[in-house]
Protein backbone atom coordinates (compact mmCIF):
# COMPACT_ATOMS: atom_id res chain seq x y z
CA UNK A 1 0.00 0.00 0.00
CA UNK A 2 2.78 2.40 0.96
CA UNK A 3 4.55 1.46 -2.21
CA UNK A 4 1.58 2.27 -4.40
CA UNK A 5 1.12 5.59 -2.68
CA UNK A 6 4.75 6.45 -3.25
CA UNK A 7 4.48 5.53 -6.93
CA UNK A 8 1.39 7.67 -7.24
CA UNK A 9 3.21 10.57 -5.64
CA UNK A 10 6.08 10.31 -8.06
CA UNK A 11 3.72 10.12 -11.01
CA UNK A 12 1.87 13.23 -9.81
CA UNK A 13 5.08 15.13 -9.31
CA UNK A 14 6.14 14.19 -12.79
CA UNK A 15 2.92 15.46 -14.28
CA UNK A 16 3.08 18.76 -12.43
CA UNK A 17 6.67 19.45 -13.43
CA UNK A 18 5.90 18.70 -17.08
CA UNK A 19 3.01 21.13 -16.86
CA UNK A 20 5.26 23.85 -15.43
CA UNK A 21 7.89 23.26 -18.04
CA UNK A 22 5.41 23.46 -20.92
CA UNK A 23 5.87 27.20 -21.67
CA UNK A 24 9.59 26.63 -21.99
CA UNK A 25 8.92 23.86 -24.49
CA UNK A 26 6.73 26.18 -26.56
CA UNK A 27 9.65 28.46 -27.34
CA UNK A 28 11.90 25.73 -28.62
CA UNK A 29 8.98 24.30 -30.56
CA UNK A 30 8.57 27.40 -32.67
CA UNK A 31 12.29 27.41 -33.40
CA UNK A 32 12.34 23.82 -34.48
CA UNK A 33 9.14 24.22 -36.48
CA UNK A 34 10.89 24.73 -39.79
CA UNK A 35 13.12 21.72 -39.31
CA UNK A 36 10.12 19.60 -38.35
CA UNK A 37 8.02 20.67 -41.32
CA UNK A 38 6.60 17.87 -43.34
CA UNK A 39 8.49 19.31 -46.32
CA UNK A 40 11.74 18.38 -44.55
CA UNK A 41 10.44 14.90 -43.80
CA UNK A 42 9.52 14.42 -47.45
CA UNK A 43 12.94 15.53 -48.63
CA UNK A 44 14.70 13.29 -46.15
CA UNK A 45 12.52 10.30 -46.97
CA UNK A 46 12.70 10.93 -50.70
CA UNK A 47 9.02 10.09 -50.98
CA UNK A 48 5.85 12.14 -50.65
CA UNK A 49 2.95 10.14 -49.29
CA UNK A 50 -0.46 11.26 -50.50
CA UNK A 51 -3.75 10.03 -49.10
CA UNK A 52 -6.73 9.71 -51.38
CA UNK A 53 -10.09 8.07 -51.66
CA UNK A 54 -11.31 6.81 -55.01
CA UNK A 55 -13.88 9.04 -56.63
CA UNK A 56 -14.44 9.23 -60.39
CA UNK A 57 -12.93 11.17 -62.12
CA UNK A 58 -10.75 12.58 -59.37
CA UNK A 59 -9.10 9.20 -58.90
CA UNK A 60 -9.96 5.65 -59.94
CA UNK A 61 -8.49 2.30 -60.90
CA UNK A 62 -7.99 1.64 -64.59
CA UNK A 63 -8.27 -1.75 -66.30
CA UNK A 64 -4.79 -2.70 -65.14
CA UNK A 65 -5.58 -1.88 -61.52
CA UNK A 66 -3.39 1.22 -61.67
CA UNK A 67 -4.52 4.52 -60.17
CA UNK A 68 -5.43 7.22 -62.68
CA UNK A 69 -7.31 10.51 -62.47
CA UNK A 70 -6.95 14.21 -61.87
CA UNK A 71 -5.52 13.78 -58.36
CA UNK A 72 -2.92 11.37 -59.64
CA UNK A 73 -1.75 13.85 -62.27
CA UNK A 74 -1.54 16.54 -59.60
CA UNK A 75 0.27 14.28 -57.13
CA UNK A 76 2.79 13.02 -59.68
CA UNK A 77 3.49 16.52 -60.96
CA UNK A 78 3.94 17.77 -57.39
CA UNK A 79 6.40 14.98 -56.61
CA UNK A 80 8.25 15.60 -59.85
CA UNK A 81 8.63 19.29 -59.02
CA UNK A 82 9.86 18.44 -55.52
CA UNK A 83 12.31 15.93 -56.93
CA UNK A 84 10.97 13.01 -54.89
CA UNK A 85 9.04 9.80 -55.53
CA UNK A 86 5.34 9.64 -54.92
CA UNK A 87 3.33 7.08 -53.01
CA UNK A 88 -0.46 7.08 -53.01
CA UNK A 89 -2.31 5.57 -50.06
CA UNK A 90 -5.89 4.79 -50.99
CA UNK A 91 -7.85 5.24 -47.77
CA UNK A 92 -11.50 4.92 -46.83
CA UNK A 93 -13.10 8.36 -46.96
CA UNK A 94 -14.50 8.06 -43.44
CA UNK A 95 -11.08 7.62 -41.91
CA UNK A 96 -9.02 9.82 -44.19
CA UNK A 97 -8.81 12.85 -41.88
CA UNK A 98 -7.91 10.81 -38.76
CA UNK A 99 -5.31 9.01 -40.86
CA UNK A 100 -3.76 12.33 -41.93
CA UNK A 101 -3.72 13.55 -38.34
CA UNK A 102 -2.16 10.25 -37.22
CA UNK A 103 0.62 10.84 -39.74
CA UNK A 104 -0.13 8.04 -42.19
CA UNK A 105 0.57 10.40 -45.08
CA UNK A 106 1.86 13.91 -45.67
CA UNK A 107 -1.15 15.42 -47.41
CA UNK A 108 -4.61 14.56 -48.64
CA UNK A 109 -5.10 15.32 -52.32
CA UNK A 110 -8.51 13.84 -52.85
CA UNK A 111 -10.88 16.50 -54.11
CA UNK A 112 -11.61 17.49 -50.54
CA UNK A 113 -13.69 20.66 -50.43
CA UNK A 114 -12.62 23.27 -47.96
CA UNK A 115 -15.29 23.43 -45.29
CA UNK A 116 -15.34 25.32 -42.03
CA UNK A 117 -15.93 22.09 -40.13
CA UNK A 118 -12.97 20.23 -41.61
CA UNK A 119 -10.79 23.28 -41.31
CA UNK A 120 -11.10 23.07 -37.54
CA UNK A 121 -9.14 19.82 -37.60
CA UNK A 122 -6.81 20.23 -40.56
CA UNK A 123 -5.36 23.00 -42.69
CA UNK A 124 -6.21 23.55 -46.33
CA UNK A 125 -4.15 25.06 -49.11
CA UNK A 126 -5.57 27.46 -51.66
CA UNK A 127 -7.95 25.70 -54.04
CA UNK A 128 -6.43 23.72 -56.90
CA UNK A 129 -9.86 22.94 -58.33
CA UNK A 130 -13.40 24.24 -58.08
CA UNK A 131 -16.55 22.23 -58.06
CA UNK A 132 -20.26 22.46 -57.55
CA UNK A 133 -22.94 19.94 -56.81
CA UNK A 134 -25.88 19.19 -59.06
CA UNK A 135 -28.96 17.09 -58.44
CA UNK A 136 -29.16 13.73 -60.18
CA UNK A 137 -32.76 12.60 -60.13
CA UNK A 138 -34.90 9.67 -61.15
CA UNK A 139 -36.80 10.91 -64.23
CA UNK A 140 -40.06 9.11 -63.62
CA UNK A 141 -40.30 9.83 -59.91
CA UNK A 142 -39.52 13.53 -60.13
CA UNK A 143 -41.45 14.42 -63.27
CA UNK A 144 -42.50 18.03 -63.24
CA UNK A 145 -40.79 18.71 -59.93
CA UNK A 146 -39.74 22.27 -59.31
CA UNK A 147 -36.83 22.86 -57.00
CA UNK A 148 -39.15 23.45 -54.03
CA UNK A 149 -40.91 20.14 -54.62
CA UNK A 150 -37.79 18.30 -53.57
CA UNK A 151 -38.10 19.75 -50.09
CA UNK A 152 -40.88 17.46 -48.91
CA UNK A 153 -41.09 14.51 -46.52
CA UNK A 154 -42.20 12.32 -49.46
CA UNK A 155 -38.89 12.83 -51.22
CA UNK A 156 -35.91 10.62 -50.43
CA UNK A 157 -32.33 11.58 -51.16
CA UNK A 158 -29.32 9.27 -51.09
CA UNK A 159 -25.71 10.29 -50.53
CA UNK A 160 -22.31 9.11 -49.46
CA UNK A 161 -21.88 9.20 -45.70
CA UNK A 162 -19.70 12.00 -44.39
CA UNK A 163 -19.24 13.61 -47.80
CA UNK A 164 -20.24 17.17 -48.64
CA UNK A 165 -23.40 16.27 -50.64
CA UNK A 166 -24.96 14.66 -47.56
CA UNK A 167 -24.49 17.87 -45.60
CA UNK A 168 -25.73 20.10 -48.42
CA UNK A 169 -28.83 17.96 -48.95
CA UNK A 170 -29.67 18.10 -45.27
CA UNK A 171 -29.32 21.88 -45.33
CA UNK A 172 -31.01 22.68 -48.66
CA UNK A 173 -33.85 20.17 -48.35
CA UNK A 174 -34.40 19.84 -44.60
CA UNK A 175 -37.82 18.22 -45.02
CA UNK A 176 -36.63 15.42 -47.31
CA UNK A 177 -35.47 11.99 -46.12
CA UNK A 178 -31.81 11.15 -46.47
CA UNK A 179 -30.38 7.66 -46.98
CA UNK A 180 -26.64 7.40 -46.43
CA UNK A 181 -24.22 4.90 -47.95
CA UNK A 182 -20.54 4.21 -47.69
CA UNK A 183 -19.84 4.66 -51.36
CA UNK A 184 -21.02 6.81 -54.18
CA UNK A 185 -21.98 3.88 -56.36
CA UNK A 186 -24.58 2.70 -53.87
CA UNK A 187 -26.11 6.17 -53.60
CA UNK A 188 -26.58 6.38 -57.37
CA UNK A 189 -27.86 2.82 -57.50
CA UNK A 190 -30.65 3.68 -55.07
CA UNK A 191 -31.82 6.44 -57.41
CA UNK A 192 -31.64 4.02 -60.36
CA UNK A 193 -33.70 1.46 -58.47
CA UNK A 194 -36.29 4.03 -57.55
CA UNK A 195 -35.63 3.74 -53.82
CA UNK A 196 -34.51 7.34 -53.70
CA UNK A 197 -35.77 10.27 -55.73
CA UNK A 198 -32.43 11.95 -56.15
CA UNK A 199 -28.86 12.25 -55.09
CA UNK A 200 -26.36 15.05 -55.26
CA UNK A 201 -22.79 14.86 -56.44
CA UNK A 202 -20.05 17.07 -57.81
CA UNK A 203 -19.99 17.51 -61.52
CA UNK A 204 -19.18 15.82 -63.83
CA UNK A 205 -20.45 12.63 -62.18
CA UNK A 206 -24.19 13.44 -62.39
CA UNK A 207 -23.99 14.37 -66.08
CA UNK A 208 -22.03 11.21 -66.85
CA UNK A 209 -24.53 9.02 -65.02
CA UNK A 210 -27.41 10.72 -66.82
CA UNK A 211 -25.70 9.96 -70.14
CA UNK A 212 -25.20 6.30 -69.14
CA UNK A 213 -28.84 5.79 -68.13
CA UNK A 214 -30.72 8.34 -70.26
CA UNK A 215 -34.08 6.61 -69.75
CA UNK A 216 -33.99 6.71 -65.98
CA UNK A 217 -31.77 9.53 -64.78
CA UNK A 218 -31.57 13.19 -65.53
CA UNK A 219 -29.97 16.32 -64.16
CA UNK A 220 -33.09 18.49 -63.76
CA UNK A 221 -31.44 21.82 -62.95
CA UNK A 222 -28.39 23.58 -64.28
CA UNK A 223 -28.07 25.28 -60.95
CA UNK A 224 -25.01 24.33 -58.95
CA UNK A 225 -25.25 24.05 -55.22
CA UNK A 226 -22.59 24.80 -52.74
CA UNK A 227 -19.82 26.01 -55.02
CA UNK A 228 -16.53 25.31 -53.34
CA UNK A 229 -12.85 25.09 -53.83
CA UNK A 230 -10.87 21.93 -53.25
CA UNK A 231 -7.54 22.17 -51.52
CA UNK A 232 -4.76 19.89 -50.34
CA UNK A 233 -5.24 19.02 -46.68
CA UNK A 234 -2.24 19.10 -44.35
CA UNK A 235 -1.76 18.76 -40.61
CA UNK A 236 -2.11 21.87 -38.46
CA UNK A 237 0.88 23.80 -37.25
CA UNK A 238 2.98 23.50 -40.40
CA UNK A 239 3.24 26.93 -42.09
CA UNK A 240 6.16 25.80 -44.27
CA UNK A 241 4.16 23.06 -45.93
CA UNK A 242 1.21 25.41 -46.51
CA UNK A 243 3.50 28.00 -48.06
CA UNK A 244 5.13 25.45 -50.34
CA UNK A 245 1.87 23.90 -51.55
CA UNK A 246 0.17 27.29 -51.98
CA UNK A 247 2.97 28.57 -54.14
CA UNK A 248 3.03 25.36 -56.13
CA UNK A 249 -0.71 25.67 -56.79
CA UNK A 250 -0.47 29.39 -57.63
CA UNK A 251 2.34 28.65 -60.07
CA UNK A 252 0.38 25.97 -61.87
CA UNK A 253 -2.71 28.15 -62.08
CA UNK A 254 -0.57 30.79 -63.80
CA UNK A 255 0.94 28.34 -66.27
CA UNK A 256 -2.51 26.94 -67.01
CA UNK A 257 -1.43 23.38 -66.23
CA UNK A 258 -4.05 22.85 -63.53
CA UNK A 259 -6.85 24.12 -65.74
CA UNK A 260 -5.69 22.01 -68.66
CA UNK A 261 -5.59 18.80 -66.57
CA UNK A 262 -8.88 19.63 -64.88
CA UNK A 263 -10.56 20.16 -68.26
CA UNK A 264 -9.16 16.88 -69.53
CA UNK A 265 -10.64 14.84 -66.68
CA UNK A 266 -13.83 16.79 -66.09
CA UNK A 267 -15.07 18.04 -69.44
CA UNK A 268 -13.88 15.33 -71.82
CA UNK A 269 -14.39 11.58 -71.82
CA UNK A 270 -11.10 10.83 -73.58
CA UNK A 271 -10.02 8.75 -70.60
CA UNK A 272 -13.20 6.69 -70.39
CA UNK A 273 -11.82 3.73 -72.37
CA UNK A 274 -9.03 3.34 -69.82
CA UNK A 275 -11.58 2.36 -67.19
CA UNK A 276 -13.91 -0.11 -68.88
CA UNK B 1 -27.98 -42.28 -59.62
CA UNK B 2 -31.08 -44.50 -59.73
CA UNK B 3 -30.54 -45.48 -56.17
CA UNK B 4 -30.20 -41.88 -55.21
CA UNK B 5 -33.50 -40.96 -56.88
CA UNK B 6 -35.27 -43.86 -55.20
CA UNK B 7 -34.18 -42.65 -51.82
CA UNK B 8 -35.94 -39.30 -52.29
CA UNK B 9 -39.12 -38.77 -50.40
CA UNK B 10 -42.04 -36.70 -51.76
CA UNK B 11 -41.04 -34.07 -49.23
CA UNK B 12 -37.63 -33.74 -50.85
CA UNK B 13 -39.28 -32.95 -54.19
CA UNK B 14 -41.42 -30.33 -52.48
CA UNK B 15 -38.30 -28.77 -51.01
CA UNK B 16 -36.63 -28.62 -54.43
CA UNK B 17 -39.70 -26.98 -55.95
CA UNK B 18 -39.84 -24.44 -53.13
CA UNK B 19 -36.17 -23.58 -53.58
CA UNK B 20 -36.61 -23.10 -57.33
CA UNK B 21 -39.62 -20.85 -56.75
CA UNK B 22 -37.74 -18.87 -54.13
CA UNK B 23 -34.70 -18.19 -56.30
CA UNK B 24 -36.87 -17.59 -59.34
CA UNK B 25 -38.78 -14.95 -57.40
CA UNK B 26 -35.55 -13.24 -56.35
CA UNK B 27 -34.33 -13.34 -59.94
CA UNK B 28 -37.58 -11.80 -61.18
CA UNK B 29 -37.28 -9.07 -58.58
CA UNK B 30 -33.76 -8.28 -59.69
CA UNK B 31 -34.65 -8.32 -63.38
CA UNK B 32 -37.92 -6.46 -63.12
CA UNK B 33 -37.55 -3.95 -60.32
CA UNK B 34 -33.85 -3.28 -60.34
CA UNK B 35 -32.67 -0.82 -62.92
CA UNK B 36 -29.28 -2.18 -63.53
CA UNK B 37 -27.07 -2.81 -66.51
CA UNK B 38 -25.23 -6.04 -65.83
CA UNK B 39 -21.69 -5.89 -67.08
CA UNK B 40 -20.26 -9.26 -66.13
CA UNK B 41 -17.85 -9.07 -69.04
CA UNK B 42 -15.63 -6.56 -67.25
CA UNK B 43 -15.05 -8.77 -64.19
CA UNK B 44 -12.61 -11.42 -65.54
CA UNK B 45 -10.16 -8.66 -66.43
CA UNK B 46 -10.13 -7.56 -62.79
CA UNK B 47 -9.22 -11.07 -61.71
CA UNK B 48 -6.38 -11.62 -64.13
CA UNK B 49 -5.18 -9.35 -66.86
CA UNK B 50 -2.79 -9.80 -69.75
CA UNK B 51 0.37 -7.79 -69.48
CA UNK B 52 2.36 -7.37 -72.67
CA UNK B 53 5.65 -7.98 -70.91
CA UNK B 54 4.87 -10.44 -68.14
CA UNK B 55 1.97 -12.43 -69.55
CA UNK B 56 -0.97 -13.12 -67.27
CA UNK B 57 -0.79 -11.26 -63.98
CA UNK B 58 -3.14 -10.88 -61.03
CA UNK B 59 -5.32 -7.78 -61.11
CA UNK B 60 -6.99 -6.00 -58.19
CA UNK B 61 -9.38 -8.72 -57.00
CA UNK B 62 -6.85 -11.54 -57.01
CA UNK B 63 -4.24 -9.23 -55.47
CA UNK B 64 -6.75 -8.54 -52.72
CA UNK B 65 -7.45 -12.25 -52.28
CA UNK B 66 -3.73 -13.00 -51.95
CA UNK B 67 -3.38 -10.26 -49.33
CA UNK B 68 -6.35 -11.69 -47.45
CA UNK B 69 -4.74 -15.14 -47.45
CA UNK B 70 -1.38 -13.77 -46.31
CA UNK B 71 -2.90 -11.71 -43.51
CA UNK B 72 -5.10 -14.60 -42.39
CA UNK B 73 -2.13 -16.97 -42.14
CA UNK B 74 0.11 -14.57 -40.21
CA UNK B 75 -2.70 -13.38 -37.98
CA UNK B 76 -3.74 -16.93 -37.11
CA UNK B 77 -0.18 -17.96 -36.26
CA UNK B 78 0.15 -14.93 -34.01
CA UNK B 79 -3.33 -15.50 -32.58
CA UNK B 80 -2.52 -19.11 -31.72
CA UNK B 81 0.66 -18.07 -29.90
CA UNK B 82 -1.06 -15.26 -28.00
CA UNK B 83 -4.15 -17.38 -27.42
CA UNK B 84 -2.15 -20.26 -25.95
CA UNK B 85 -0.44 -17.89 -23.53
CA UNK B 86 -3.80 -16.38 -22.68
CA UNK B 87 -5.41 -19.78 -22.21
CA UNK B 88 -2.62 -20.87 -19.89
CA UNK B 89 -2.85 -17.60 -17.99
CA UNK B 90 -6.56 -18.22 -17.52
CA UNK B 91 -5.70 -21.45 -15.70
CA UNK B 92 -2.74 -20.04 -13.76
CA UNK B 93 -2.48 -20.38 -9.99
CA UNK B 94 -1.86 -16.70 -9.37
CA UNK B 95 -5.06 -14.70 -9.00
CA UNK B 96 -3.49 -11.57 -10.53
CA UNK B 97 -2.56 -13.36 -13.74
CA UNK B 98 -5.95 -15.00 -13.94
CA UNK B 99 -7.73 -11.70 -13.46
CA UNK B 100 -5.55 -9.89 -16.00
CA UNK B 101 -6.20 -12.54 -18.61
CA UNK B 102 -9.90 -12.52 -17.81
CA UNK B 103 -10.08 -8.72 -18.12
CA UNK B 104 -8.42 -8.75 -21.52
CA UNK B 105 -10.72 -11.48 -22.70
CA UNK B 106 -13.95 -9.99 -21.42
CA UNK B 107 -13.04 -6.65 -22.93
CA UNK B 108 -12.55 -8.14 -26.35
CA UNK B 109 -15.53 -10.42 -26.22
CA UNK B 110 -17.95 -7.70 -25.26
CA UNK B 111 -16.95 -4.94 -27.63
CA UNK B 112 -17.98 -5.04 -31.30
CA UNK B 113 -15.07 -6.05 -33.55
CA UNK B 114 -15.21 -2.80 -35.54
CA UNK B 115 -14.65 -0.75 -32.40
CA UNK B 116 -11.85 -3.04 -31.24
CA UNK B 117 -10.19 -2.76 -34.63
CA UNK B 118 -10.25 1.05 -34.60
CA UNK B 119 -8.95 1.23 -31.02
CA UNK B 120 -6.15 -1.24 -31.65
CA UNK B 121 -5.26 0.42 -34.91
CA UNK B 122 -4.97 4.01 -33.74
CA UNK B 123 -3.69 3.39 -30.23
CA UNK B 124 -1.59 0.28 -30.52
CA UNK B 125 -0.40 -1.03 -33.84
CA UNK B 126 0.14 2.46 -35.16
CA UNK B 127 2.40 3.26 -32.18
CA UNK B 128 4.28 0.00 -32.64
CA UNK B 129 4.88 0.67 -36.31
CA UNK B 130 6.15 4.18 -35.54
CA UNK B 131 8.24 3.18 -32.54
CA UNK B 132 10.06 0.40 -34.37
CA UNK B 133 10.47 2.52 -37.51
CA UNK B 134 8.99 -0.34 -39.50
CA UNK B 135 8.08 2.04 -42.25
CA UNK B 136 11.59 3.23 -43.02
CA UNK B 137 12.87 -0.31 -42.85
CA UNK B 138 10.20 -1.59 -45.25
CA UNK B 139 10.84 1.24 -47.67
CA UNK B 140 14.52 0.37 -47.66
CA UNK B 141 13.69 -3.16 -48.69
CA UNK B 142 11.20 -1.99 -51.31
CA UNK B 143 14.00 -0.05 -52.97
CA UNK B 144 16.44 -2.95 -53.04
CA UNK B 145 16.87 -4.92 -56.21
CA UNK B 146 16.59 -8.41 -54.78
CA UNK B 147 13.50 -8.26 -52.66
CA UNK B 148 11.73 -11.21 -54.27
CA UNK B 149 11.54 -13.23 -51.09
CA UNK B 150 10.07 -10.32 -49.11
CA UNK B 151 7.57 -9.63 -51.88
CA UNK B 152 6.57 -13.28 -51.87
CA UNK B 153 5.79 -13.23 -48.17
CA UNK B 154 4.44 -9.73 -47.69
CA UNK B 155 3.52 -8.36 -51.14
CA UNK B 156 4.54 -4.83 -52.05
CA UNK B 157 6.89 -3.81 -49.24
CA UNK B 158 5.70 -0.21 -49.37
CA UNK B 159 2.39 -1.51 -48.06
CA UNK B 160 4.12 -3.49 -45.31
CA UNK B 161 3.22 -1.18 -42.38
CA UNK B 162 -0.47 -1.40 -43.20
CA UNK B 163 -0.28 -5.18 -43.66
CA UNK B 164 1.52 -5.61 -40.36
CA UNK B 165 -0.91 -3.41 -38.44
CA UNK B 166 -3.74 -5.38 -39.99
CA UNK B 167 -2.12 -8.63 -38.84
CA UNK B 168 -1.54 -7.34 -35.30
CA UNK B 169 -5.06 -5.96 -34.95
CA UNK B 170 -6.66 -9.14 -36.24
CA UNK B 171 -4.43 -11.40 -34.14
CA UNK B 172 -5.11 -9.47 -30.92
CA UNK B 173 -8.79 -9.64 -31.60
CA UNK B 174 -8.87 -13.35 -32.42
CA UNK B 175 -6.48 -14.28 -29.62
CA UNK B 176 -9.31 -13.78 -27.12
CA UNK B 177 -11.36 -16.51 -28.78
CA UNK B 178 -8.37 -18.81 -29.27
CA UNK B 179 -7.60 -18.25 -25.59
CA UNK B 180 -11.04 -19.46 -24.58
CA UNK B 181 -10.71 -22.54 -26.78
CA UNK B 182 -7.30 -23.36 -25.28
CA UNK B 183 -8.61 -22.84 -21.74
CA UNK B 184 -11.48 -25.21 -22.41
CA UNK B 185 -8.95 -27.72 -23.73
CA UNK B 186 -6.72 -27.43 -20.66
CA UNK B 187 -9.64 -27.76 -18.29
CA UNK B 188 -10.94 -30.79 -20.13
CA UNK B 189 -7.83 -32.75 -19.13
CA UNK B 190 -8.78 -34.78 -16.12
CA UNK B 191 -7.52 -33.76 -12.71
CA UNK B 192 -5.76 -37.10 -12.35
CA UNK B 193 -3.27 -36.16 -15.06
CA UNK B 194 -2.28 -32.98 -13.25
CA UNK B 195 -2.06 -34.72 -9.91
CA UNK B 196 0.06 -37.48 -11.42
CA UNK B 197 2.42 -34.88 -12.90
CA UNK B 198 2.63 -33.07 -9.57
CA UNK B 199 3.26 -36.28 -7.67
CA UNK B 200 6.16 -36.97 -10.02
CA UNK B 201 7.60 -33.68 -8.81
CA UNK B 202 7.21 -31.86 -12.12
CA UNK B 203 7.35 -28.08 -12.10
CA UNK B 204 4.34 -26.14 -13.41
CA UNK B 205 6.11 -25.47 -16.71
CA UNK B 206 7.05 -29.13 -17.21
CA UNK B 207 3.56 -30.21 -16.29
CA UNK B 208 2.12 -27.89 -18.94
CA UNK B 209 4.75 -28.74 -21.52
CA UNK B 210 4.79 -32.51 -21.28
CA UNK B 211 1.47 -33.56 -19.80
CA UNK B 212 -1.32 -31.04 -20.24
CA UNK B 213 -0.65 -29.14 -23.48
CA UNK B 214 -0.01 -32.15 -25.78
CA UNK B 215 -3.33 -33.66 -24.77
CA UNK B 216 -5.21 -30.37 -24.66
CA UNK B 217 -3.98 -29.16 -28.06
CA UNK B 218 -5.06 -32.40 -29.69
CA UNK B 219 -8.53 -31.87 -28.33
CA UNK B 220 -8.84 -28.25 -29.38
CA UNK B 221 -7.65 -28.69 -32.97
CA UNK B 222 -11.16 -28.92 -34.50
CA UNK B 223 -12.49 -25.76 -32.80
CA UNK B 224 -9.21 -24.00 -33.66
CA UNK B 225 -9.65 -24.88 -37.32
CA UNK B 226 -13.14 -23.48 -37.10
CA UNK B 227 -11.80 -20.30 -35.55
CA UNK B 228 -9.30 -20.00 -38.39
CA UNK B 229 -12.12 -20.02 -40.93
CA UNK B 230 -13.96 -17.34 -39.03
CA UNK B 231 -10.72 -15.35 -38.89
CA UNK B 232 -10.58 -15.41 -42.69
CA UNK B 233 -14.07 -13.95 -42.78
CA UNK B 234 -13.35 -11.43 -40.01
CA UNK B 235 -10.35 -10.21 -41.97
CA UNK B 236 -12.81 -8.25 -44.13
CA UNK B 237 -13.24 -5.86 -41.20
CA UNK B 238 -9.71 -4.56 -41.50
CA UNK B 239 -10.66 -3.02 -44.84
CA UNK B 240 -11.93 -0.23 -42.56
CA UNK B 241 -8.37 0.67 -41.68
CA UNK B 242 -7.53 0.66 -45.38
CA UNK B 243 -5.54 -2.56 -45.51
CA UNK B 244 -5.57 -3.48 -49.17
CA UNK B 245 -7.28 -6.84 -48.84
CA UNK B 246 -10.14 -8.33 -50.83
CA UNK B 247 -12.98 -6.27 -49.35
CA UNK B 248 -11.07 -3.02 -49.65
CA UNK B 249 -10.11 -3.75 -53.25
CA UNK B 250 -13.75 -4.49 -54.03
CA UNK B 251 -14.84 -1.16 -52.58
CA UNK B 252 -12.27 0.51 -54.82
CA UNK B 253 -13.41 -1.45 -57.84
CA UNK B 254 -17.01 -0.47 -57.19
CA UNK B 255 -16.16 3.20 -56.90
CA UNK B 256 -14.15 3.04 -60.13
CA UNK B 257 -16.49 1.02 -62.32
CA UNK B 258 -19.89 1.31 -60.60
CA UNK B 259 -20.35 -2.43 -61.19
CA UNK B 260 -21.68 -2.88 -57.66
CA UNK B 261 -23.40 -6.23 -57.90
CA UNK B 262 -20.91 -7.95 -60.19
CA UNK B 263 -17.98 -6.93 -57.98
CA UNK B 264 -19.61 -7.89 -54.68
CA UNK B 265 -20.97 -11.19 -55.99
CA UNK B 266 -17.52 -12.07 -57.31
CA UNK B 267 -15.99 -11.19 -53.96
CA UNK B 268 -18.57 -13.27 -52.13
CA UNK B 269 -17.72 -16.19 -54.42
CA UNK B 270 -14.00 -15.74 -53.73
CA UNK B 271 -14.53 -15.70 -49.94
CA UNK B 272 -16.83 -18.68 -50.17
CA UNK B 273 -14.35 -20.62 -52.29
CA UNK B 274 -11.56 -19.88 -49.84
CA UNK B 275 -13.46 -20.71 -46.66
CA UNK B 276 -15.22 -23.73 -48.11
CA UNK B 277 -12.01 -25.30 -49.36
CA UNK B 278 -10.47 -24.63 -45.95
CA UNK B 279 -13.32 -26.40 -44.20
CA UNK B 280 -13.00 -29.34 -46.64
CA UNK B 281 -9.27 -29.44 -45.95
CA UNK B 282 -9.78 -29.49 -42.19
CA UNK B 283 -12.43 -32.16 -42.48
CA UNK B 284 -9.96 -34.26 -44.46
CA UNK B 285 -7.22 -33.70 -41.88
CA UNK B 286 -9.52 -34.57 -38.99
CA UNK B 287 -10.79 -37.82 -40.48
CA UNK B 288 -10.23 -40.81 -38.17
CA UNK B 289 -7.02 -42.58 -39.13
CA UNK B 290 -6.21 -46.27 -39.13
CA UNK B 291 -4.79 -47.51 -35.90
CA UNK B 292 -6.30 -44.60 -34.03
CA UNK B 293 -8.87 -45.82 -31.62
CA UNK B 294 -12.27 -44.25 -31.80
CA UNK B 295 -13.23 -42.25 -28.76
Amino acid sequence: MILTRRVLGIALAGMVSTGLAAPAFAQTTSQSLSSESVIETIKKRGVIKIGLSLFVPWSMRDKDGELIGFELDVGRKLAEDMGVDVEFSPTAWDGIIPALVAGKFDAIISGMSVTAQRNLTINFTDPYAFSGLTILANKEMTEGFALEDFNSPDVTFSARRGATPAIVIAKTFPEAQLLQFDEDGAATQEVLNGNAHATMASEPTPSREARTYPDVLHVPFDMKFDRRGEGFAVRKGDPDALNYFNNWIAHHWRTGWLKERHDYWFTTEDWADQVN
Amino acid sequence: MRNFLKKLHWFDYLLVVLLVVFFGYIWLQIEGKLNYKWRWEIIPNYLFRYDDERGWVANVLVQGLVTTIRISIYASILAVILGTILGMARCAKSLTIRMLARTYLEFLRNIPPVVVIFIFFFFLSEQLVTALNIEGWARGIARQENNGIWEFFFGDMRRFPSVISGVIVLALFESAFVGEIVRAGIQSISRGQREAAQSLGMSWLDEMRFIIMPQALKKVLPPLANQFISLVKDSSIISLISVQELTYKTVELVSSTRAIFEAWITTAALYFGLCFSLSMLFRYLERPRKGQQAR
